[in-house]
């Protein structure tokens, strides 16, 4: 049975989990709430984004689409709350939280592990069709400098990338993403 | 052909068959449609637009053209018609032109952002082709386009 999205319970069961999963050392599997909690500190903790968004206002939400081969079954939500250069969190979210987002960037997983490994340049990407954005345009062009330093962000982060996971660890992210879903994103 | 929008009985926006898997096209159609739907006083520089506007984004390899009829505007993907201007530039200047500010109702090179147009125009990091035939054109593209 699903906890109510940011309730008291939610957010102890979700701190609980988390400190769970960050019980094994980094590298951790990209999108994971373990991976999504290194991705937090990371922004909170970078001068540049800081400095770059100091006017930014509003959500973004980073959106995966599934891939069962590479183990993620589901839609993927990752909310960020940011406000004039600070992350006030980051963390995975229900369907309609996520898709309520003043900006959603949408791409398959394959497009966002490009990303991650600096295959793919994320304005570019936005260009050519494959990461689509969805949200008020004119304010995301204003602020592409604080868009393009998050999305530079989380591949520094680092983490193991999910088309290189061997079997046993493609089905541990399954079912890392299906008990997730399953407590905290209904 | 799928209608991106009419503004209020005002200027109409159309991705052409197959634009909206251009996302250069959808980009820009969009980011037009937001600009004048906030700024209306620019509504009249978007309706004495005619012609084609071909822009091309050369480190993502992605191509359209905005053609624009006095109030109208249809976007391809890819080259379409006969241009008065084409503009070949990478993504990141794309997207610094629509960050011009508009002072007076004209496009302001004076601070950091417009101050990085002529300098790319000269190191030939941004090529605009037809701006000394058109620069009425030029001047009423960067407006529509600009969100600031």
């Amino acid at each position: 049975m699903a906890i109510e999205f940011m309730s008291d319970e939610w957010k102890k069961e979700y701190a609980a989990e988390l400190e769970k999963r960050k019980a094994a050392p980094p590298p951790y599997i990209y999108f994971t709430p373990e991976w999504v909690d290194l991705f937090e500190k990371k922004i909170q903790g970078d001068a540049t984004y800081k400095e770059v968004a100091k006017d930014w206002e509003g959500s973004v939400c980073l959106h995966v689409e599934p891939n069962p081969d590479m183990g993620l079954d589901i839609d993927l939500y990752v909310l960020l709350d940011l406000w004039h250069g600070d992350c006030n969190w980051a963390q995975i979210v229900p369907t309609d939280v996520g898709e309520a987002g003043d900006f959603v960037i949408t791409g398959s997983f394959e497009r966002w592990i490009q990303v991650g490994k600096k295959q793919l340049d994320p304005v570019k990407g936005m260009m050519q069709g494959k990461l689509k954005l969805k949200g008020d345009l004119p304010a995301i062009v204003r602020a592409v400098r604080a868009a393009t330093r998050l999305v530079e962000l989380s591949s520094e982060v680092g983490g193991k990338m999910p088309d290189e996971l061997t079997p046993e660890e493609t089905q541990e992210l399954r079912d890392v993403v299906t008990e997730l879903s399953n407590k905290f994103l209904n | 052909m799928s209608s991106s929008t009419g503004i209020g009985g005002g200027p109409e926006i159309k991705l052409a068959p197959g634009a909206d898997e251009v996302g250069l096209a959808v980009i820009l159609a969009d980011m037009i449609k937001s600009n004048l739907e906030s700024k209306p006083k620019r509504i009249k520089d978007f309706n004495a637009l005619k012609g084609p506007i071909y822009i091309f984004a050369d480190d993502a390899d992605v191509d359209m053209t905005m053609a624009f009829g006095k109030g109208s505007l249809t976007v391809f993907g890819g080259r379409a018609g006969k241009p008065i201007l084409e503009i070949v530039t990478d993504s990141e200047t794309l997207l610094d032109l629509a960050n011009i500010s508009i002072k007076f109702g004209m496009p302001f090179f004076f601070n950091k952002e417009g101050m990085e147009v002529p300098i790319k125009l000269l190191k030939r990091q941004l090529k605009i082709k037809g701006m000394f035939f058109h620069p009425f054109a030029l001047m009423r593209l960067t407006k529509v386009m600009s969100v600031n």
